[in-house]
């Protein structure tokens, strides 16, 4: 609870200096909404030719894209810092964070707050409600205990998969990490149903590098959508497996740290 | 009673890539992996009792910071052993932390993109100082380093000398019994240096041990009773302040930077029984004794002959200077052959 607190409080205080040094918070919005915009756009185009993609309509896939987009905003919020990691460990900056008595993990996470963070938050949770306004969603006990489990697992797999690709650093030793750039791009695919792409991609994307957990899968348990929806149930258990394989990843690579010379 | 800080055979080693040049070598780097071992900490044995002010002294590349970093548990020892108040720093990190004060003078501690003041309390958190210490300890240390101003100011907008006292601070918040200062001096003004010096001296009086890097022969006399002396990883020379301190009052020396290369022989004539010696190209020694001539007077006369860029009064290496007292005839050959 303690580390929480602090956690929180050095988000806070970073957050805090983000918003009175830096930017402004509107104009983030701005910033993500057509960032976001761009997508939106590629799913109206597709769905004013064709009412449904492998069986997925226009809100249905909005859905998913929403999902995305509330993660990785997410994900900006809560570990932005992660990206930092290849020149905190270049830098030698990591120094610092080994001399004081908390979790280095959680240090670096909450070293920075991602500029876009709060437009995402905005944007990714607006479509969610909006698309499920539209979905004439039963809102029975059953469904809303599944969403309230859910949507939690599917930001906790993007925020530890954020930390695996960035731990990736540790090894890679170079001052930015584009293997991690990399991963992510791909995760950016699962904005989209998974069932559009060729079956070597669908099963990397579910499993090793589970990015459909965030979207695809848990919006497919949700609205309980074709044959494989099942598998959607397993949100739960592959959030706690990203969080221990990023925790793990972390700290096999903090014992490959070196410091540096000045 | 055991010493505070114990370090036995203690021996770092950093892996450097060997690449040969180009894209083949790159390559060939990648398949073959192959490294140059360099041994920046070779064997050091070192015991610091509780009260001691250490400083530790070697000239650039020695393996002063690594050791500070393996004291501190941010490296781990390659072989030897290590233990502080009772901990292996490096396996037991967070323990270790809570007993030590650290302070890179390079190197901020700070968040670099909060205001002072946020990142004392975020300390404050951390260390779970509880709220009637931290206002404490906090109370004092803004006094005493006049810091007051500075808590509302984002850490990247200090000066130097301000970063360097707001360091100090934040190092000392939770009242560690261990202070480690790796060059707690360097680039600061004199007035700053003394006030900082001021302080150090007081911590000591309180009964903080310190371990200290410097090349400043100033932190050394002002601050420390004892001074360890490593080149090359190893421990040359360890003893009391005093005999440095002894040899300071008879020895001088001015360091010069020049425009041009120097007229030896004329300034060797000019400054007669003063030793002369060109390190470099363009730089220039002078060694004199203090009770004939005064560096102003040699600094006059070298100006006379040559344009002097810069000059620096007493910078003479730590290292070069503790081997002087103890074999003034290697020194001599060393000079003599540069
Ligand atoms: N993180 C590192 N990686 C590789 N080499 C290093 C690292 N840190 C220090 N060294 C090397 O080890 C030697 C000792 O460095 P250091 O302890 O920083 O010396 P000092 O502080 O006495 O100037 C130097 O040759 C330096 O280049
Ligand atoms: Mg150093």
């Amino acid at each position: 609870m303690h580390t929480l607190r602090v956690y929180r409080r050095n988000l806070g205080a970073h957050l805090r200096a983000t918003l009175e040094y830096q930017a402004d918070f509107w104009i983030l919005v701005v910033a993500a909404v057509l960032t976001q915009g761009a997508g939106l756009v590629l799913i109206a185009t597709i769905f004013a030719r064709v009412p449904r993609i492998h069986g997925w309509g226009v809100w249905e896939v909005v859905l998913i894209f929403a999902m995305m987009v509330l993660a990785q905003g997410t994900s900006e919020l809560l570990a932005e810092g992660t990206w930092g990691l290849a020149g905190l460990i270049n830098r030698g900056e990591l120094d610092r964070m080994l001399l004081r008595p908390y979790p280095c993990l959680l240090q670096v996470c909450a070293s920075r707050v991602g500029m876009n963070a709060f437009g995402n938050v905005t944007v990714g949770g607006g479509l969610l409600v909006t698309a499920l306004l539209h979905l004439d969603v039963a809102w029975t006990p059953a469904r809303i205990g599944l969403a309230l489990v859910l949507l939690p697992s599917a930001l906790v797999i993007k925020v530890s998969l954020t930390v695996v690709a960035n731990s990736t650093s540790f090894w890679l030793r170079g001052a930015i990490n584009t293997f991690a750039a990399g991963m992510d791009q791909l995760g950016e695919l699962t904005k989209y149903p998974l069932s559009i792409y060729g079956v070597g991609l669908q099963a990397v994307l579910a499993t090793a590098l589970p990015f459909a957990f965030i979207g695809f899968f848990p919006v497919s348990v949700f609205l309980d959508h074709g044959r494989l929806a099942w598998i959607g149930l397993l949100t739960p258990a592959v959030a706690v497996y990203c969080v221990l394989l990023a925790v793990t990843v972390f700290r096999r690579g903090l014992r490959r740290y070196e410091s540096a010379g000045n | 009673m055991a010493p505070l800080i114990e370090a036995t055979g203690l021996v770092k080693e950093f892996r450097r890539p060997r690449r040969d040049s180009g894209l083949t070598g790159a390559l060939k780097h990648l398949v073959t992996r192959r490294f140059d071992i360099h041994r920046a900490v070779d064997g050091i044995d070192l015991r610091v009792g509780e009260g001691e002010s250490v400083a530790y002294a070697g000239p650039n590349g020695a393996g002063k910071s690594t050791t500070v970093k393996l004291l501190t548990g941010i490296l781990v020892p390659t072989a030897g052993e290590v233990r502080v108040a009772g901990v292996v720093p490096h396996r037991d990190r967070i323990a270790n932390a809570k007993n030590v004060g650290v302070v890179f003078g390079q190197r901020t501690q700070l968040w670099w993109d909060l205001p002072v003041g946020d990142t004392f309390e975020l300390l404050r958190d951390m260390y779970r100082i509880p709220a009637a210490d931290y206002r404490r300890s906090l109370g004092r240390l803004t006094e005493v380093l006049e810091i007051g101003p500075l808590l509302p100011v984002l850490a990247r907008k200090l000066s130097l000398g301000q970063r360097m006292r707001a360091d100090l601070a934040a190092a000392l918040l939770h009242q560690p019994h261990i202070l480690y200062l790796d060059e707690p001096t360097i680039g600061l003004d004199l007035d700053v240096k003394d006030r900082v010096r001021t302080f150090l001296r007081q911590l000591v009086a309180d009964g903080t041990t310190i371990l200290l890097t410097t090349h400043d022969i100033g932190d050394i006399e002002e601050v420390c009773g004892r001074i360890v002396v490593i080149d090359e990883g190893r421990i040359r020379h360890d003893g009391p302040v005093e005999v440095l301190r002894d040899a300071l009052a008879s020895a001088s020396s001015v360091r010069f930077q020049l425009s041009a290369s120097a007229p030896l022989d004329l300034i060797r004539e000019r400054l007669g029984d003063a030793e002369v010696t060109a390190p470099g190209e363009r730089e220039l020694v002078v060694r004199f004794d203090r009770t004939t001539r005064t560096a102003g007077a040699v600094a006059a006369t070298v100006m006379g002959l040559v344009e002097v860029r810069d000059l620096r009064i007493n910078d003479e290496g730590i290292a070069d200077l503790i081997r002087r007292i103890h074999r003034p005839d290697e020194v001599t050959a060393r000079s003599g052959a540069a």
